[in-house]
């Protein structure tokens, strides 16, 4: 970065990913580095899945805290339909760095006409390469509890942008081990070097997407219908099924395990905080 | 057959509420109890206030009213004075209805008219993040309690019963069953009639208070519960500490239309009668 | 047709005309709070609503009341409230939610000196910026200022007709002196103003939008009960009543909002000349003020001073063009209110810097005298009094 120059840096998501912590931590390190830095953050109703978004701008000196669309020299998403949304922020030639990790934001991504299929953007990458030139995808989760745990998925993104933000590896190190528990310090600081360690582009393959939630529908296996769009995972079906009907699959919601030894018991219908669940 | 589906605004789904919010719950019983007395969805008048709990009036697909802060058992009034013949629920949060909104209740309880609150209790601010409530028990962490809660906490069945509410229950979202049986019998009380639902917040409340998964707070409710006919024959030392449910109290003190109407019998004007 | 006899002459106090008006105009709801000097509206709907099957109560706040009042309005009923500037001050959240949600009401604010608990229950006419914007957030008031007993009447039927015409809440603004004022009323020329009724949907119930606009800007309101269930909430809404965010829909209802008024607003907005012609001076005035203007008049042509008045029954919308081309005409305006310059900025905005303004403004609990006035005139420099 020239002199008098400001580096600008948007860090979208949904509610729940880590987006302001990372953020944190990048002004953090812009600070340890000796740059002004101002920060804005929208977050609102974050914890219900709404959309999480931060301006961090760093130089010399700041001014503004806000991002223009067409501004922004980076702009890192925690999710896929984000970075779409925000895409505009970017200057021509500025990096996009994204997770392929698709949550489905209650709010932003559902057409809500009746019986309405859940409508979230497909093709995002080739429509992303089309508009941008620099365009880093990969799924942090997965690479995140490859290494124990899904949660440090922000700071493998961080990782990626630590390429773009040059700072020394020690100021975000530093930087990440202040904002983290003690104990889960190795692992973060683990996350932070495979997501700075990733090549881009990476082999011709892409990573493919990785859906948190099948197209939209209802499932129905025999008597339990459990309407995955509608299930936030909070598992208490799992827990009170007498029978050990349901599940949890990998994308963490319920499903049905085995109906046949249901008995109709209600349990899971009553208590499903999403009204996911019927028995019929 | 009930198929809750038939009362939501299916456009609405999936709801805004948190993964294990216990509000939910609450909703899937009320809508049975409403089934199950055959109301028609046209007679069904749900008013909200704000918070959490407020936002489940948009889901059902009955004439709804989305208030302001505390405010909704003022608007219920208005509306049931103006269309007696609408069943009127109000549902309504801790912090809506005891801080804030703690007048309205006193003297909607008071007044005795007809209509059935719910306040579904998770003992803290949800909406805005995790605040401590009148409701957040001593000792209990919150963003605005961060060593602890230092004031004590409203036992708001106690406070409606004590303002003159003539039906008061309480439940428990762990008792879905018992939750739909205590609405029913609220929705067919002719006078206020106050129903306290413990709902779980695991969002905040939960992870502040490390009190375990949306499954453990439900266990941990029925832990901290005693049914108030079977605490009836304990000794003290084994009701010591535990929150009652059931019906907590019931009366017939005369209800306020009825008694408005008798005041006033005779004095519509002659041109003015229906 | 009602006709004028004997019977129909009555000595009338403005809060007792506020009250039949009410009657007359329909409402059959009432919720207050006591406060003085608006007591007397809730005391005498208390017994006149029994008698036409309409409904009073008296909430424990005036925060209550106007949601009593919006309750009763959603379920079908013309309803009211009357208040003080104290609980008008607690109103104001509600009369947000009522221009949001678009629910007709009306809202009796007889105004008293301020600020706080003040002066009860001294003439004023304190309230009138907060009558404009005393709710939080972009939204269009309208606000009548009666003069007389005779003119309180009028302006409630008025005031209602707005309210169910174009789903908004209403602020009638009375000054302690109206309300208090007895004068002689023919009511049979009272019952000949004609009343509007708000509409009511005709389509299916299942089809209907609570919130899709008609020709005028104003969308058809379903009394709630009547089969057409929908959802009301004073979060940004779109045209099904569901909660948005979305930027466009806000913005369209936003300006839908202030159209609805915007467009009717020479039929809103009614004001009165006098002796305006030929006048080299004109005073401004509103209220009882306009009263002490009248004499002022008088007393200042008689010594040569060619003044008019231009009195301002509607003050919101303000008149502001109205205000604007008569400061053409004339060398120079005297703004005359019970407060420290309220809808003194208004008609310095209509008329623009070059007009020289004087004022005759007043907070003190007493009312403006004609002499007063005519000081100003006379004197053409600015006095405050």
């Amino acid at each position: 970065m020239e002199n008098g120059q400001v580096q600008n840096v948007l860090i979208v998501g949904v509610g729940g990913q880590g987006v302001l912590t990372a953020s944190d931590i990048l002004a953090t390190v812009c600070l340890a580095s000796g740059y002004d830095v101002k920060k804005s953050e929208v977050h609102g109703m974050a914890k219900r899945g709404g959309v999480v978004y931060t301006h961090v701008r760093y130089g010399r000196k700041v001014l503004s805290p806000l991002i223009e669309p067409g501004e922004g020299d980076v702009l890192l998403a925690f999710e896929p339909a984000e970075a779409l949304r925000w895409s505009k922020y970017l200057k021509p030639g500025g990096t996009l760095i994204t997770n392929l990790r698709q949550r489905v934001p209650p709010a932003s991504c559902l057409d809500r006409r009746p019986q309405a299929a859940v409508r979230y953007p497909q093709e995002i990458q080739r429509s992303l390469r089309q508009q941008l030139g620099d365009v880093r995808v990969l799924d942090a989760e997965s690479l995140a509890m490859e290494l124990g745990n899904p949660r440090v998925s922000n700071t493998v993104l961080l990782g990626v942008l630590s390429n773009v933000c040059e700072f020394s590896t020690e100021d975000w190190t530093s930087a990440i081990e202040r904002s983290v528990k003690p104990q889960a310090r190795e692992i973060n600081r683990r996350a932070f070097l495979a997501g700075r360690n990733m090549q881009f582009p990476a082999a011709e393959e892409e990573p493919a997407a990785a859906p948190a939630q099948e197209a939209a529908a209802s499932l129905a296996i025999a008597d339990i219908e459990i309407r995955e769009t509608w299930c936030k995972g909070c598992e208490i079906c799992v827990v009170v099924c007498p029978q050990n009907c349901l599940k949890m699959n990998d994308a963490k919601k319920a499903v049905v395990a085995d109906a046949s030894s249901c008995i109709r018991c209600m349990l899971c219908e009553w208590l499903c905080p999403d009204l996911a669940v019927n028995v019929h | 057959m009930f198929d809750f589906k038939e009362y939501l605004r299916l456009d609405m789904f999936p709801h805004m509420l948190c993964p294990g919010c216990g509000h939910g719950i609450v909703l899937g019983a009320m809508l049975r109890a409403i089934h199950s007395l055959g109301l028609s969805k046209d007679e069904v008048m749900v008013v909200s206030g704000i918070g959490c709990s407020s936002r489940l009036s948009g889901y059902v697909d009955f004439n709804t009213l989305h208030t302001t802060h505390g405010r909704p058992l003022a608007f219920a009034t208005g509306i049931k004075l103006a269309r007696p013949e609408l069943k009127v629920i109000v549902i309504t949060g801790d912090g809506d209805a005891l801080s804030i909104g703690g007048n309205h209740l006193i003297h909607a309880a008071r007044r005795n008219l007809a209509m059935t609150c719910l306040l579904l209790n998770n003992e803290i601010y949800g909406m805005t993040g995790g605040q401590s409530a009148p409701t957040t028990t001593p000792g209990k962490i919150s963003t605005t309690s961060p060593k602890g809660q230092t004031e004590r906490a409203f036992d708001s069945c106690r406070l409606a019963e004590a303002a003159g509410a003539t039906f008061v229950a309480r439940g428990i979202t762990y008792e879905p069953a018992a939750v739909e049986r205590l609405i029913a019998a609220a929705l067919q009380h002719n006078g206020f009639s106050f129903v306290e639902i413990l709902s779980d917040c695991p969002e905040f409340f939960g992870r502040f208070n490390r009190v375990g998964s949306p499954s453990d707070m439900l266990f941990t409710q029925k832990q901290n519960t005693l049914d108030a006919k079977a605490a009836a024959a304990l000794p003290p030392e084994r009701r010591k500490g535990k929150l009652l449910t059931g019906i907590l109290h019931q009366d017939s003190a005369p209800e306020y239309l009825a008694t408005l109407d008798q005041n006033f019998a005779g004095a519509v004007r002659p041109d003015m009668r229906e | 047709m009602a006709t004028s006899t004997a019977n129909s002459i009555e000595l009338l106090a403005g809060n007792t005309a506020c009250a039949k008006a009410a009657i007359a105009a329909g409402c059959r709801f009432f919720a207050g709070y006591p406060i003085s000097p608006s007591s007397e509206i809730a005391e005498k709907l208390a017994r006149l609503l029994p008698e036409v099957g309409g409904r009073f109560i008296q909430m424990e706040d005036e925060i209550a009341s106007l949601a009593a009042v919006i309750g009763a309005s959603l379920a079908g009923k013309k309803a009211m409230t009357a208040t003080s500037g104290p609980g008008f001050s607690l109103m104001q959240e509600h009369i947000g939610y009522a221009a949001y949600a678009e629910v007709p009401c009306v809202i009796v604010d007889v105004m008293r000196g301020g600020p706080s608990t003040g002066l009860p229950t001294s003439p004023s006419q304190g309230d009138v910026m907060q009558a404009r914007w005393g709710t939080h957030g972009d939204h269009p008031s309208i606000a009548l200022a009666p003069a007389s007993p005779k003119e309180f009447y009028e302006l409630t039927v008025r005031a209602f007709n707005l309210a169910e015409r174009l789903r908004t809440p209403v602020t009638l603004l009375c000054d302690e002196v109206v309300a208090h004022m007895y004068e002689k009323v023919d009511m049979a020329a009272l019952a000949k103003l004609p009343i509007e009724n708000r509409k009511k949907p005709t389509g299916a119930p299942g089809r209907h939008l609570a919130y899709a606009p008609g020709e005028d800007g104003v969308p058809v309101m379903a009394p709630f009960g009547d089969g057409y269930r929908y959802h009301v909430t004073g979060l940004a809404h779109d045209e099904r009543g569901y909660p948005t965010q979305n930027p466009a829909v806000i913005a369209a209802t936003q300006r839908r909002l202030h159209d609805k008024i915007e467009w009717q607003r020479r039929d809103i907005v009614q004001f009165e000349t006098v002796d305006c012609n030929d006048a080299e001076v004109v005073v401004f005035a509103y209220g009882i003020v306009s009263a002490a203007a009248r004499q002022a008049l008088r007393l200042a042509r008689a010594q040569g001073i060619r003044a008019g008045l231009f009195r301002a029954i509607t003050l919101w919308p303000s008149p502001t063009e109205e205000i604007a081309a008569l400061a053409e005409q004339v060398d120079r305006i005297v703004v005359a209110e019970m407060n420290l310059g309220q809808m003194l900025g208004e008609v310095q905005r209509a008329a623009g810097n070059a007009k020289r303004i004087d004022t005759c403004l007043k907070a003190d609990g007493e009312t403006i005298t004609p002499e007063e006035i005519l000081a100003v005139l006379k004197a053409g420099r600015e006095t405050h009094v």
